[in-house]
């Protein structure tokens, strides 16, 4: 009898053993997800454009941004009969752009304005926004050193078929420093049309004055 | 006796039709299947905006990202067998996913949205392993990565 009930176990043992084994095989292996990981590669860009700028083409052509070293310049010839008078005089400028480059629209009108425009773009949650800031001289100055004090040149901010508050606004320069003339928000096109205008409350010694200014975007 | 079992037997019948009728259809049965063979070739996605300039009207914020994936996935449980086999893309961090893909032919192309799943595959069950190479496209908002995320996804099989 021994003998026998040990065979009969050792056969279930077997059997089990099979069981198990063929369980063990139908059961499909849950292996981890399979993972890749995303990686926002130098997301920060920036472009900024004040009188002429480059594209390859226009944006919704597929243009891209590239660097422009032109310097534009605004100026104007007071007549010497209203030389102080108190009547602003429009300045004009040798800048050639007027249209968007993001879709060609016709933006602003030489040469009475000067395009200000370009955006900042940078992954991740709410930013603040980036700064665009004008370094000013202390005065215009000519080649015998009298000046004119910077602050008397005004620009007033438009732009065709704008509406609302201007990203860049109107404003007036400062004697020498550095002012804020305008934000970009994130991850959007910005821009204005400036138009200058010299104030001509003053009467300075006759000549030609120059100065240079220069817009600065800093992004976060 | 007789006649008590002539006033069962068509009672009998009877539930038997009503439970042929009524029986509801059995859940596919849906099951992770082993993809440990799987390789990526980039399993760094290098993200780019989608476009290099924003737009006027609306911030644009669409990044994207290409990697191509040697999928190799463990189907012999299913051998001789016939199945569905899906990609699925849970829902999960960062926020909202679309990926993308093209296949050289053993799988489906397809897209799918982070939460849901796409079927790739539907037929018999031949051979123990099914291979493929996928080319993916990853989109997301780029305001929800400022730093790498991992992105996981996986393949299933539903089964009758």
């Amino acid at each position: 009898m021994t003998p026998a009930g040990q065979r009969v176990r050792t056969n279930w043992d077997g059997l089990r053993r099979v069981i198990g084994a063929a369980l063990l095989c139908s059961m499909p292996v849950f292996a981890a997800a399979y993972t890749v990981t995303l990686n926002p590669a130098a997301p920060l860009t920036v472009y900024l454009q004040v009188g002429v700028g480059s594209f390859t083409a226009i944006y919704n052509n597929g243009g891209q941004p590239g660097n422009n070293t032109t310097v534009n310049t605004v100026s104007v010839t007071v007549p010497a009969g209203v030389v102080g008078n108190g009547t602003a005089q429009a300045m004009t400028t040798n800048s050639t752009a007027t249209v968007s480059f993001v879709d060609g629209f016709a933006f602003c009108s030489v040469p009475g304005q000067v395009y200000i425009g370009g955006f900042y773009r940078t992954a991740g949650g709410a930013t603040a926004a980036a700064q665009v800031v004008a370094t000013v001289p202390a005065a215009l100055t000519d080649s015998t050193g009298d000046t004119i004090p910077f602050s008397k040149i005004r620009w007033a901010s438009s732009g065709n078929g704008d509406t609302g508050t201007e990203v860049f606004p109107s404003g007036t320069f400062v004697n020498g420093g550095v002012q804020n003339v305008g934000s970009m928000a994130s991850n959007s096109w910005n821009e204005s049309c400036w138009s200058f205008s010299y104030l001509n409350n003053t009467v300075p010694p006759a000549g030609t004055f120059t100065g240079r200014v220069r817009y600065t975007l800093s992004a976060p | 006796m007789t006649g008590r079992r002539g006033t069962i037997v068509p009672a009998f019948f009877l539930a038997c039709l009503l439970s042929i009728i009524w029986a509801p259809a059995a859940p596919a049965k849906t099951t992770i299947i082993d993809d440990s063979g799987t390789q990526s070739l980039e399993p760094s996605v290098s993200m780019h905006w989608k476009s290099a300039t924003p737009s006027r009207s609306a911030p644009d914020t669409m990044m994207v990202g290409s990697t191509t994936i040697r999928v190799r996935i463990n189907v012999m449980p299913w051998l001789h067998r016939a199945g569905r086999i899906y990609l699925s893309l849970p829902a999960q961090q960062p926020g909202p996913i679309t990926a993308s893909w093209v296949t050289q032919g053993r799988f489906s192309p397809g897209l799918v949205h982070s939460g849901s799943r796409m079927l790739v595959y539907s037929g018999p069950i031949s051979t123990p392993f099914m291979e493929d190479v996928l080319k993916f496209q990853f989109n997301v908002d780029g305001t929800l990565i400022r730093r790498a995320v991992p992105v996981s996804f996986h393949f299933e099989m539903d089964e009758d």
